[in-house]
């Protein structure tokens, strides 16, 4: 499933986003980047429909999003924020369970269906250790990918991330990267996730989005526009990348 | 607990919430300063729903049983079970454990509505209907006017204290130009009591209370979700403005339905969800059918020793309040720490 993205103006927060072109690839890890208060966050908003656009216009699949009715954008997008609140202490179990709610009437809880669909996802993540215990018991880690499991329980073709690797040791860093890959190249799911640090950026995506001030610096595949050059500008701060092990690296 | 061994214990909870308030209806049919025994309040029970004409509907024991003494058990038993399940609703909907509709302001506005509706229509206007938009008016008020402050719970918590003492000073008001005759029935209506309950009183309040709670707990699955941030709750595909009015709309419903005949009752609402939470999880799901039927129960419970251990009618609003308003202290004193 595709995005698109024609003359986009969201307005959040005193703050002005502005996208007039830009395309999503089906089945493709995509990465937002940019500094602090860009608008990545923002634009994920935009994309899964949180937030409304003063303008423009979002299409998944030709179906402009901000006509669906709510339940059905959630069959098609899944939104994955950073924490999730935590007022109330649930089971990881209902937690993963409430990715169900858009295929929910108001009035019904969740059916035997909906128990099926959580648990595969628990068993195809490898939760099952987690899934007795209460959300406010898990380490930073292990919520993230708690959240990613509400997303797979949404069973969307797409899933929005924010920043979801920000604050995790490096083997849960990984642990989510290659999730991400897996996703996308064995689920046929559309990712597109917002990056703190431009380091994971070869490994994780094959699209990338350049974002400054409310505004596109750059868009295109990362292959091509992962330049010294370009990242420089986008952060304000000289940059240079090496290659090594046939890989590319950051210097700063 | 393995997830079967904890399934068994939360049935058996849910099981107990639904029989227990039973069995006390019947107990508490029996206590009084006419003592009958069980078995003579089930045979006037059994002879009244069958219909069948029996001596036993015309002795004393049966008009103390039908008339006096069910009525008031049934308003208990109603009024505990609406103020838990909207106080465990309204908690999930603000992300917060302190709320409650006497924090929120629905009592007092309801309240008024209610005494306005004694001393402009006397008994000929069902009270029901102002008090309900009394409530309403109070929720809407402090909303819309913290929303200003984003809707921060300090912000929500000093607008409903704000808006209680405004419909406070209304009934003051009203309590002013009230006829003596009426303003004694004011008084201790406004105390909060179940021992003027009557049959019409409740042939208006019970449906409207049945109704509104066997809608918020079809709605314990949204609950749970809206309790998420709105912009989790709105990309799992909730429709988040107009479900949390709904459960807004039905919490205000089934409280100001018992404030209408029964007067100011406050706190349940708040202890009650609170011990739920602490037996059987957050899952409203489970949280607000066991705290229907262990409200009920307390309720009951308290109007049942006033009647018994006190010589005289003490409002169970005090009670209440007694015992509520040290809980809340508590709950301050230890609300960053978390819910249960």
């Amino acid at each position: 499933m595709q995005i698109r993205v024609e003359r986009l103006r969201v307005r959040h927060e005193n703050f002005e986003l502005r996208v007039d072109n830009l395309h999503f690839s089906a089945n493709r890890v995509s990465a937002l980047v940019g500094p602090n208060g860009a608008g990545k966050s923002t634009l994920l908003k935009a994309l899964s429909g949180v937030i409304k656009p003063v303008a423009g216009s979002i299409f998944v699949d030709g179906r402009e999003l901000s006509r669906l009715r709510g339940s059905e954008r959630a069959r098609l997008v899944s939104y994955v924020p950073q924490e999730h609140s935590t007022a109330l202490n649930f089971r990881v179990f209902d937690f993963i369970l409430m990715g169900r709610s858009g295929y929910l009437n108001i009035f019904s809880p969740p059916a035997r269906a909906d128990y099926e669909k959580t648990e595969e996802v628990i068993s195809y993540l490898g939760l099952e250790a987690l899934a007795a215990r209460k959300c406010q018991e898990l380490s930073s880690g292990e919520r993230r990918i708690v959240l990613i499991a509400r997303a797979l329980a949404q069973d969307s073709k797409i899933i929005l991330l924010d920043e979801p690797t920000t604050f995790l040791d490096l083997k849960h860093e990984m642990e989510i990267i290659n999730l991400l890959r897996k996703l996308a190249e064995d689920r046929g799911k559309t990712i597109i996730t917002s990056v703190h640090s431009i380091d994971l950026i070869p490994r994780l995506a094959d699209f990338l989005v350049m974002i400054k001030n409310g505004q596109i610096l750059s868009a295109g595949p990362t292959t091509e526009i992962f330049r010294a050059e370009l990242l420089g500008t986008l952060f304000d701060y000289p940059l240079r990348v090496v290659e090594a092990d046939g890989r590319q690296l950051i210097l700063r | 607990m393995t997830g079967s061994k904890r399934k068994n214990k939360n049935k058996a909870i849910l099981y107990i919430a639904i029989l227990f308030p039973l069995l006390l209806l019947l107990f508490s049919l029996c206590l009084g300063t006419l003592r009958v025994s069980l078995k003579e309040v089930l045979e006037i029970l059994l002879a009244r729903i069958s219909g069948w004409p029996s001596d036993l509907l015309t002795t004393p024991a049966a008009n103390i049983i039908l008339n006096i003494r069910l009525p008031r058990v049934l308003l208990a038993l109603l009024a505990g079970a609406a103020f838990s399940v909207s106080g465990a609703s309204l908690q999930s909907l603000f992300r917060n454990p302190l709320v409650n509709e006497y924090i929120l302001g629905v009592s007092f506005g309801a309240g008024f509505g209610g005494a306005a509706s004694l001393v402009l229509f006397s008994r000929n206007f069902p009270p029901q209907v102002l008090a309900f938009a009394c409530g309403l008016l109070a929720v809407v008020l402090v909303l819309v006017i913290s929303e200003g402050a984003r809707n921060t719970l300090v912000a929500v918590l000093l607008t409903g204290i704000i808006v209680s003492a405004l419909f406070q000073a209304l009934l003051s008001t009203l309590e002013f130009i009230a006829s003596p005759y009426a303003l004694q029935a004011l008084f201790f209506w406004l105390l909060g009591s179940f021992s003027q309950a009557t049959w019409p009183d409740l042939a208006w309040s019970a449906p409207l209370i049945l109704v509104g709670l066997v809608f918020l707990l079809k709605l314990g699955w949204r609950i749970n979700v809206l309790s998420l941030s709105d912009d989790e709750a709105r990309s799992l595909g909730l429709a988040v403005k107009r479900e949390r009015i709904l459960i807004i709309c039905l919490a205000t419903l089934v409280t100001s339905a018992v404030v209408a005949i029964a007067g100011i009752i406050g706190w349940v609402g708040l202890i009650v969800p609170h011990a739920v939470r602490g037996l059987v999880g957050s899952d409203n799901r489970l949280v607000l059918p066991v705290s229907a039927g262990l409200g009920a129960s307390l309720m009951l419970l308290a109007d049942d020793l006033i009647r018994t251990l006190l010589p005289f009618e003490f409002p169970v609003g005090i009670l209440t309040s007694l015992v509520g308003i040290p809980f809340f202290l508590y709950l301050i004193s230890r609300a960053r720490t978390s819910w249960s």
